[in-house]
């Protein structure tokens, strides 16, 4: 959600600006009308095109709407969705094993993708000469993807390295992922986006195609290209190499019995303590709190407490039990994600040797029963809608981070627009309603995780 | 103010000429109180970014290892007027990003933020450079965190292989020992060491600064002159090191021990002398073909037919003075014999010459490429000047790469290969469960070290 964040701020801080009066600071509108041109084909894809002419080059991504949500532990199909964005480089029909990323590199550019619980995105970087070329690669990946059996059984060897990277040797990804599980534990963002080895171990060929042919539909889908291009030539060869892609009848329906919103409500109603066995030789936490959905006004608000509490040396948990007089901590931050259909508030650090693990917990739980009090005013919320302006600029420097923005908007709201939304919420987000949430948001339901060596196994 | 506009002559090559179109590139180059000052024009968004440079980094840290970047880093710790709460609140309520980044050879301090808001956070960074005095008792809390940090570096196996490799690697140069120091230098960071080394990089060493945003963030000029106090006609040193030439014949081979680890993490590579980095373009084809991106030598031979790893790169680069070359991978413990005989068999091929020709011109093209992203952002492209100046380069190397790059032949990128990445010419590290000794044991003698020896 720290993209979102970012944006939103910018009609307030001009107005708060402290620039003298020479200063040539371009307005808001210029800035937030970014010069873009959308359809939809008939099949339901839709295309998004913003025009830079400063470089000869262009990045282009592709959102689907679908994630580690569509899996479960019930039918063994956790880690699919980042299993099949491993193969999506393998090969397809016309540009065969060893294609994709060479084609790609052989003209200077980049290319990689990622997956969560609510999306699969891929995206590349190249030279503006090679865009009709990406346009038809990327059309036949998603029409004719050949997961062929060599490869499918090497890339997952490569899964379980990176499993094995990201979180099984690595304390704070384990953390992560434990913290996500028993937070959003019986929904369907209780699984792990990498997979349990078992499932991943189990996953056949075919599970995965049917996967592929279920989710990977122009009509589940959003394509953003930004760059050195003229928007009406890349909308004609987009409806020349996409438009035959038939749209899925199925798609609304499979998606339906996933996508109710009950299903993602938390399950948890009381305090929870976990002790976590971890090489980390000192204590490691996270503090959980229920969250809500993204795009929620809440959200937004739930940003700026994040912000104001964890966010750069001057927050308050940093200067409370990092910087103050007798430090407890050797590092603290905040987070608020938000998922598609709910989301998770929470606190991460790492205590300093010596330091009771026991006494600090007990002194957090009481001390956040001050922190709406204490930490909240009317300078902080100013600082940190300041600092979200400056991000929001430095989010939208490439062509990447423009097509990343917009995508990501269109992909959730179904409007690349929706920011101008977002910042209107943000503009009037005032300190009592800040107040007002922050109490929502710290009750005694909550998760407290601790990982540490010597916590039993 | 002496003012000299730089227009840069571009390459006429293809590539270039649609460069020259497309993107008016005007660097300016400021006298400020004989301070030299490389100014980028960017009017598309009212931010800004500044990087001051300093000639001389760690190197002169002599028996106190690791006070430069502690300096650096505790600049903000406190001041006669503000202490460090009020410090960060006030450069951070305009929204300010600030940090510094400290080598052996120099240091920098980079300040980004809202142009609008330049003239109070510069005066706030100018007084943080003339007045911090570095509170004992910041400096305690520091030195308290700095110890949790290292103690805890096991948690980061890629962070600790990065740490070990670099000290191994590097052995016998004046650049292997950490810029940050070890545990045991903490005790000698004192109140009053850093000041004296604040008072060292105002007063003595060489600056530069290196401002990209709107014109009218020029304004500063007089801040910088005035509450930083920096002449260029006073501070003039710029470190230079002159150390034995460095030749390898034999391979090393440590194990470096962590426990409960279920995977290795492996790097190989070697120092490189003055004299072998005089061609960043041939080293950045060779390391690029060798081991960059999804399609180089090394990603197709250990991922995409071995299913080894999930990532494998190699590299190869220098700064002024000396270079840095290598491979940096990970798999699971059970094939990490077979993760080293691919990287020797792959690069045995190179030697050889049995690779397919285009994937020489693949990595080739990439690179031709991929150059014109360097252009994309401003910042990005003013670190590139940067380095330019502190290697005491023309920025015409910069335009030239391309054409250099189309120049180099395939025995030049088989010759530099084999030259950097042989066998019996590397430091191999390992790090990872105990067991993995035995694998290691067939490639020679294995020396085991424990992890905690670095920190």
């Amino acid at each position: 959600m720290f993209i979102f964040r970012l944006l939103m701020i910018i009609f307030i801080i001009v107005s708060c600006s402290t620039a003298p009066k020479k200063a040539k600071v371009k307005n808001n509108s210029e800035i937030l009308n970014l010069n873009v041109k959308k359809v939809v084909l008939e099949n339901g894809l839709r295309v998004i095109i913003y025009e830079n002419n400063k470089l000869p080059i262009f990045s282009y991504y592709t959102f689907f709407d679908v994630g580690g949500r569509y899996e479960s532990r019930e039918d063994g199909t956790t880690g699919a969705t980042h299993f099949l964005e491993h193969m999506m480089f393998k090969g397809a029909k016309k540009y065969g094993p060893g294609k994709f990323d060479s084609m790609i590199e052989g003209n200077g550019g980049s290319t990689n993708a990622y997956t969560t619980f609510d999306s699969t995105v891929y995206y590349e970087s190249l030279p503006i000469k090679s865009l009709n070329t990406i346009i038809d690669l990327e059309a036949d990946r998603m029409q004719n993807l050949l997961l062929m059996p060599d490869a499918f059984e090497k890339e997952r060897k490569v899964v379980f390295e990176e499993r094995k990277y990201r979180y099984e040797n690595r304390p704070s990804g384990k953390l992560f992922l434990k913290m996500m599980q028993t937070v959003f534990e019986g929904t369907p963002y209780g699984g792990s986006v990498i997979g349990e080895v078992e499932d991943l171990k189990a996953l056949t060929r075919d599970q995965m195609m049917q996967f592929f042919k279920r989710f990977y539909v122009p009509n589940n889908a959003v394509v953003v290209i930004a760059g050195d291009v003229n928007a009406d030539d890349v909308i004609e060869e987009m409806k020349d190499k996409f438009g035959e892609i038939p749209f899925s009848k199925e798609l609304a329906k499979i998606k339906s019995s996933r996508d109710n919103i009950d299903l993602y409500e938390h399950r948890f109603s009381k305090d929870i303590n976990i002790s976590l066995h971890g090489s980390s030789p000192v204590p490691m936490f996270s503090m959980a709190y229920k969250g809500v959905p993204l795009g929620h006004r809440k959200a937004y608000v739930m940003d700026i407490l994040s912000s104001i509490l964890g966010d750069g040396q001057s927050s308050y948990f940093v200067q409370k039990y990092v910087k103050s007089k007798k430090p407890v901590l050797n590092r603290i931050s905040v987070g608020n994600y938000n998922l598609k259909y709910n989301g998770v508030f929470f606190l991460n650090g790492e205590l300093l040797k010596g330091v009771s693990l026991k006494r600090f917990k007990a002194n957090l739980k009481k001390d956040i029963k001050k922190v709406c009090d204490q930490a909240l005013d009317s300078r902080n919320l100013q600082k940190t809608k300041n600092q979200y302006m400056f991000g929001f600029y430095n989010a939208i420097k490439t062509n990447a981070g423009v097509a990343s923005f917009l995508g990501t908007r269109e992909n959730f709201f179904g409007d690349y627009s929706y920011y101008k939304k977002e910042i209107d919420i943000y503009k009037s987000i005032q300190f009592d309603e800040l107040k007002q949430v922050c109490q929502e948001v710290f009750n005694d339901e909550r998760v407290f995780i601790s990982l540490w060596n010597k916590h039993s196994k | 103010m002496n003012k000299l506009i730089l227009i840069l002559i571009l390459s006429t090559q293809s590539l270039f000429a649609s460069i020259d179109n497309k993107l008016d590139i005007k660097i300016k180059k400021l006298d400020w109180n004989g301070i030299n000052v490389v100014f980028l024009e960017d009017n598309t968004f009212p931010t800004y970014d500044i990087a001051f440079y300093f000639a001389d980094g760690a190197l002169s840290d002599g028996t106190y290892k690791g006070l430069t970047q502690s300096m650096f880093n505790l600049i903000d710790s406190g001041t006669r007027r503000f202490n460090q709460k009020e410090i960060s609140d006030n450069l951070e309520f305009y929204g300010t990003s600030y940090g510094a980044h400290v080598t052996h050879e120099y240091s920098s301090f980079e300040i980004s933020g809202l142009s609008k808001d330049i003239i109070p956070t510069m005066k706030q960074v100018c007084h943080l450079f003339s007045d911090a005095t570095f509170p004992r008792k910041e400096v305690g809390k520091y030195k308290v965190r700095k110890k949790n940090s290292l103690n805890n570096l096991v948690n980061s196996h890629g962070a600790l292989i990065q740490r070990t490799f670099r000290e191994l690697s590097l052995t016998g140069s004046p650049y292997a020992y950490p810029v940050g120091g070890k545990l045991k230098d903490l005790k000698k960071v004192t109140s009053k060491r850093l000041k004296e080394k604040r008072l060292y990089f105002n007063s003595k060493v060489k600056k530069r600064i290196y401002i990209t945003g709107p014109s009218d963030i020029l304004r500063i000029r007089n801040i910088i002159i005035e509450e930083c106090g920096w002449s260029g006609e006073k501070a003039s040193f710029v470190r230079s090191v002159k150390y034995p030439k460095i030749s390898r014949d034999k391979t090393d081979i440590f194990l470096i021990t962590v426990p409960k680890a279920n995977q290795a993490q492996v790097m190989m590579g070697r120092l490189l002398n003055h004299d072998e980095i005089t061609r960043p373009a041939l080293l950045s084809f060779s390391s690029g073909f060798l081991g960059g991106g999804f399609t180089s030598l090394l990603m197709r031979a250990v991922r995409t037919n071995g299913g080894l790893t999930y990532s494998i790169s190699a590299f190869a680069g220098g700064q002024k003075e000396y270079g840095r070359s290598g491979v940096a991978t990970f798999t699971k413990n059970e094939s990490l014999e077979k993760l080293i005989e691919t990287i020797n068999n792959t690069i045995e091929s190179v030697r050889l010459d049995k690779f397919p020709e285009e994937s020489l011109e693949r990595a080739r093209g990439h690179l031709k490429g991929s150059y014109l992203f360097g252009f994309e952002r401003s910042d990005a492209f003013l670190s590139q000047l940067m380095m330019l100046d502190h290697e005491g380069k023309s920025y015409q190397e910069l335009y030239d790469f391309p054409k250099k790059l189309e120049s180099i032949k395939k025995e030049e990128v088989i010759n530099s290969i084999v030259d950097l990445f042989s066998w019996n010419k590397q430091v191999l590290v390992v790090l990872g469960n105990e067991k993995l000794k035995k694998s290691l044991q067939k490639f020679g003698h294995v020396k085991e070290v424990s992890y905690k020896s670095f920190l």
